[in-house]
């Protein structure tokens, strides 16, 4: 590359600020880094965030390493293969300290270290494990999103107050990571791309002010940028070696050599464009599993097990306000003769929706001491059955039915339980209607969420009159002509309704209670008109 | 024997903890609104919650009517809860509810393909004081496990289920704390308990004007 390439002007950044000009009003450019305020920075408590949005990125350096093995004592290295060849691509600190490098050839590592233990490398388990500590993630904000393969993005802005501030936030998060069985390092700027640029290269990076972006990130090694070696390697033999350089290339010759997307890139480092960012959405299961370090044949011991799965279940369920009624075991036995099946499966039916770990635990215990394990086991797994919406609610001082407790949000969950599976129509409440038509004098109504504690319509019975048959508790949808009525037993009537000549609609009818051969009553009508058909309308009940 | 040991005695058997043939079924209860019919019943009426099928040849033979006392009471409860009807085989009459002095807001109809399965869940949400359903002979098969089920939704619930069946499911063992036989009858109905823990066995008449109001 000619030499006569190199640029040391700015001219990243004033063509970063004629950009900025038209919608911003001109600001001071960072152009060297920030003359340090003089107002002192505020406590931790109120921190002067002037950004608009405020990630967070969760790098995890380890992750090759924790998805195959706790780390512990052993010297371990993962191996990888590359074009054919095994390769050392992690490593524990142990293992580092002998000698052990990234890249290195089994064979050479096993020379250095003749009891190295080495892992085959466990993508699936990685990628698991990632989205373990996004789903962790999601308590602390609820737009988090994956940076595959090993970094998880939360937006921060709207939960530090909750949290009491960037460093108490920042610390919970590290904690619940490492509770993941994950080590997080932890990157804070104004837009996505340099909390990750951040949180990868830097001890730590915690940028809440646009204006200290660019000067904050200029120290920071190109490799945080994860570009293509390729791209790397001629940015060096340019001599560019940190992001404060490559932002000092001009525009129009950086596009040209290396493309339009590694210079929208750049912009989105900086912030001059925002970058959408895909929102992590759960999956709806839940799906656990522990390996004990050794066989478990004992009840009690594989409960303990199950323990921290179950209260991953119940955070599972908070996080979703979603409750279980199946919840789905399997315990694992090594693969022996004498065990035909590979697995004990264990179902949990619960009658009402449940959620907290407690009390599964409970159940499970009770399950337990009722299985027959036939060969000590090696793995427990847990899946959750179908997840149901369950509202938290407080719960009142009188349980239901006790010195009677309200009816609380039960019935309109009810409502939409039966509706749910059998469509709205299905489900309705009765009103009735002035009208003397008697097919016209009730109708469907929306079922009443909040029921009236004193039925005042009940009272209101009107008085018979002469003539007047009491009526049917069932009606027929339509009435159905009778072909032989004279064998029914005629008991009262008539009664004769006629209405209804305003909408077409009008009835001449003499109704009648009957009694057929079975003994079961009748309410009847003949027509008034010819040909005088007989009908049955309703039936007594 | 002397009054004062009469009455020690008395008071002994009155323990929960002794049983005694009818006097089993000392859980609360309610009127069903027919004398004849409460002192049939073991406890005086109908549990307070749990199921309660009755075994009809066909539907509209007085069934509904035997229920109307218990479901007027239910529905002037407070705090209000619903009435379920589920799988109704015809439309419930609101007029005619009504006369009976059934609170028609408080009414709740449900079509559906399952009955069981819609039974299970009115009453296990606690939002129903009392759930009807009609059960078709071809519906009642392996109805004993589902019960249980329904029962023990009931329960929780704190509810009272209806379950009409036809005659010939009968022949199928039930978990129902409480299975009546219900025949048509002139102005009334013939029952017999089929189970009961402690009831009358022999069958009895009951006629509509019985009914205290």
């Amino acid at each position: 590359m000619p030499r006569n390439n190199r640029v040391t002007s700015a001219r990243w950044l004033d063509a970063g600020r004629q950009g900025r000009a038209a919608t911003h009003p001109p600001q001071a450019a960072p152009l060297v880094a920030p003359v340090p305020p003089i107002v002192p920075a505020p406590p931790e408590s109120q921190p002067g965030i002037d950004a608009a949005q405020l990630w967070l990125a969760l790098h995890l350096p380890a992750l090759l390493l924790e998805a195959v093995a706790k780390v512990g004592d052993p010297p371990l290295a993962v191996i990888d293969t590359d074009r054919g060849v095994q390769r050392v691509v992690a490593m524990t600190a142990a293992a580092r300290t002998q000698g052990i490098q990234r890249g290195l050839g089994v064979s050479a590592a096993l020379a250095l270290l003749a009891d190295l233990v080495l892992r085959p490398r466990d993508l699936r388990r990685e990628q698991q494990l990632l989205i373990q500590v996004a789903t962790a993630a999601l308590d602390f904000s609820p737009r988090v999103s994956l940076e595959p393969p090993d970094g998880v993005l939360l937006e921060i802005k709207g939960s530090l107050q909750l949290f009491g501030g960037l460093a108490a936030l920042s610390h919970a998060l590290q904690q619940r990571c490492a509770a993941e069985g994950a080590t997080a390092r932890i990157g804070v700027a104004p837009n996505p791309l340099a909390a990750l640029a951040g949180a990868r290269t830097a001890r730590s990076f915690s940028v809440t002010s646009e204006a200290q972006l660019v000067a904050r990130l200029a120290p920071l090694p190109l490799l945080a940028l994860r570009w293509p070696d390729v791209t790397l390697d001629r940015l060096g033999s340019m001599g560019v070696r940190t992001l404060g350089e490559l932002l000092r290339l001009p525009r129009a010759g950086f596009a040209k050599r290396f493309g339009r997307s590694q210079l929208v890139m750049l912009d989105r480092l900086v912030g001059k464009l925002s970058e959408p960012r895909q929102i992590f959405r759960p999956k709806e299961r839940f799906r656990g599993r522990c390996e004990p370090s050794f066989e478990i044949s004992d009840h009690g011991t594989i409960l303990r097990y199950l323990q921290p799965l179950l209260a991953q279940l119940e955070r599972f369920l908070r996080q979703r306000q979603c409750a279980l009624t199946a919840l789905h075991c399997r315990f694992w036995h090594r693969r022996a003769d004498a065990v035909p099946a590979r697995f004990t499966p264990l179902r949990l039916a619960l009658a009402a929706p449940e959620w907290s770990a407690e009390r599964f635990a409970a159940l499970l215990g009770a399950h337990l001491e009722r299985l027959v394990l036939p060969a000590p086991v090696i793995r427990c797994e847990l899946r959750s059955g179908e997840l149901l919406p369950f509202a938290l609610s407080s719960s009142s001082l009188w349980q239901l039915g006790e010195h009677g407790g309200a009816q609380g949000p039960e019935a309109p969950a009810l409502i939409e339980r039966l509706r749910a599976r059998l469509g709205s129509a299905a489900v309705y409440g009765l009103c009735l209607v002035p009208e003397h038509r008697p097919e016209h004098a009730w109708s469907v109504r929306e079922p009443a969420t909040t029921l009236a504690t004193t039925a005042d319509a009940a009272r209101a019975v009107t008085p018979p009159v002469d003539g007047y048959l009491r009526r049917p508790l069932w009606l027929l949808q339509q009435a159905q002509p009778l072909p032989d009525a004279s064998r029914l037993q005629l008991l009262e009537g008539p009664e004769r309704i006629e209405s209804g000549w305003w909408d077409g609609r009008d009835i001449a009818r003499d109704y009648y209670l009957a009694r057929d051969r079975h003994g079961t009553e009748l309410w009847v009508y003949r027509q008034r008109l010819a040909p005088h058909a007989w009908f049955l309308h309703g039936v007594f009940g | 024997m002397p009054a004062s040991s009469d009455t020690a005695l008395h008071e002994l058997l009155q323990h929960p903890a002794i049983w005694r043939g009818r006097s089993t079924a000392r859980g609360a209860t309610l009127s069903t609104g027919f004398p004849r019919l409460d002192e049939a019943l073991p406890g005086g009426g109908w549990p307070r919650t749990g199921c309660i099928e009755l075994l009809t040849p066909r539907w509209g033979v007085g069934e509904l009517r035997l229920l109307m006392p218990t479901l007027a009471q239910l529905s002037q409860l407070v705090p209000a809860r619903w009435l379920a009807w589920i799988a109704p085989p015809f439309e419930p009459y609101a007029p005619a509810l009504l006369e009976q002095g059934v609170a028609i807001e408080r009414q709740l109809v449900v079509r559906a393909s399952k009955p069981l399965w819609a039974m299970e869940q009115a009453l296990g949400s606690g939002a129903c004081a009392a759930a009807l359903a009609w059960l078709p002979s071809e519906r009642s098969r392996g109805l004993a496990r589902r019960l249980r089920r329904l029962q023990l939704a009931a329960e929780r619930g704190q509810g009272l289920g209806f379950l009409f069946c036809e005659h010939a499911s009968a022949r199928e063992s039930s978990p129902a704390a409480l299975r009546l036989w219900v025949e048509p009858i002139e102005q009334g109905v013939r029952l017999r308990l089929l189970k009961s823990r402690g009831g009358l066995r022999s069958p009895f008449e009951l006629r509509w004007t019985d009914a205290t109001q």
